[in-house]
């Protein structure tokens, strides 16, 4: 199982200043959340706020995962990633 | 209420009575589709086409990890399927994105226009044209503009077809799309959709309220979204 590691990392995206989390699997980055307000996610399926995946590497990366996921916690911000990880580049 | 068909179609040229008696003789029914509903499937084989009289649908495809594109809007006065006629099977779906008043054409009748109408079948070929030109502009939006100007590219577009229909007042048009279903048209997630609408709107260049949507600096929206309306064909010329 990889070593799946946090680093807390504020994120300029648009809209500003956005609380964000660096997530690195054994040391390398895959993935960056940011935590977004249900505003921002207004019309969307998930009428929540939550973590978005802003940018995304590898099995992670944009290509694969066609619309980027908002997940309720970190916790499923992470399961998320093992997942990408375990599926490597089939969708 | 004249044939929104007609508004579009004259926009470009001029129709003779007997076209525009032709293309009225031509609807079959009506029909009202509600919001959601399929207008026509994917891998249907319809014997007559639809055209919208009222409400915006959508061209889609959905590929098989579920997720759906819309691969074109279509407002009133769009022959959304006159395609069918020709094409036979639908390698598309065309969805109600809101209660959508419909005429349905039977393909027969086309056929008898086609028949006796040479310049009034140049307009329904001009038509899917211009349906085609609007591809052509949203593959390239899609492919190099920023989510940004990609959606001011999209609200300018929006605005100048429903204007050609006469759906619009002063600057503000009726947008009842969902930003899920922006997000589907754009290739954006519903985040991005929100962030660059927020964008456009803190910059002043929209304002929008529930559905209606005001644009407040059209010279800048323009050229933010790198538009230019030649692939409307908005002029009116002999055909």
């Amino acid at each position: 199982m990889r070593d799946i590691t946090l680093q807390p990392m504020p994120v300029l995206a648009d809209g500003g200043r956005h609380e964000g989390q660096l997530i690195l699997a054994d040391g390398q980055l895959v993935a960056v959340f940011t935590w977004v307000t249900s505003e921002e996610t207004a019309g969307g399926d998930e009428r929540a706020g939550g973590w978005f995946l802003e940018a995304g590497f590898g099995p992670c990366s944009s290509l694969i995962s066609a619309t980027p996921p908002v997940l309720a916690t970190l916790n499923d911000a992470v399961s998320w990633v093992r997942d990408r990880l375990d599926h490597g580049l089939t969708p | 209420m004249t044939n929104p068909l007609i508004l579009k179609l004259e926009q470009r040229d001029s129709l003779s009575d007997a076209e525009k008696r032709a293309l009225e003789n031509a609807i079959a029914r009506i029909r009202i589709v509600e919001a959601d509903e399929d207008i026509v499937r994917e891998g249907d084989r319809p014997n007559e086409s639809c055209l919208l009289l009222d409400g915006f649908a959508a061209r889609y495809k959905i590929v098989s990890n579920g997720r759906r594109q819309i691969s074109a809007l279509q407002i009133a006065g769009d022959f959304i399927d006159l395609h069918s006629f020709l094409l036979k099977t639908m390698d598309h779906g065309v969805l109600a994105l809101t209660t959508c008043r419909i005429a349905t054409v039977p393909h027969a009748t086309l056929e008898k226009i086609t028949a006796e109408f040479p310049h009034l079948t140049r307009m329904l070929w001009l038509d899917t044209l211009i349906d085609g030109a609007i591809h052509r502009e949203w593959l390239t939006a899609m492919g190099r503009l920023s989510a940004t100007a990609h959606m001011a590219q999209l609200i300018c577009e929006l605005f100048l077809r429903l204007k050609a229909v006469g759906r619009i007042e002063g600057d503000t048009i009726y947008l009842p799309i969902t930003q899920a279903e922006l997000g589907d048209t754009l290739g954006l997630s519903t985040v991005h959709v929100n962030r660059v609408l927020q964008e456009l709107r803190k910059e002043g260049m929209i304002r929008f309220q529930g559905d209606a949507l005001t644009i407040l600096d059209w010279e800048r929206l323009k050229s933010v979204g790198e538009f230019n309306h030649t692939y409307l064909s908005l002029q009116n010329e002999d055909r």
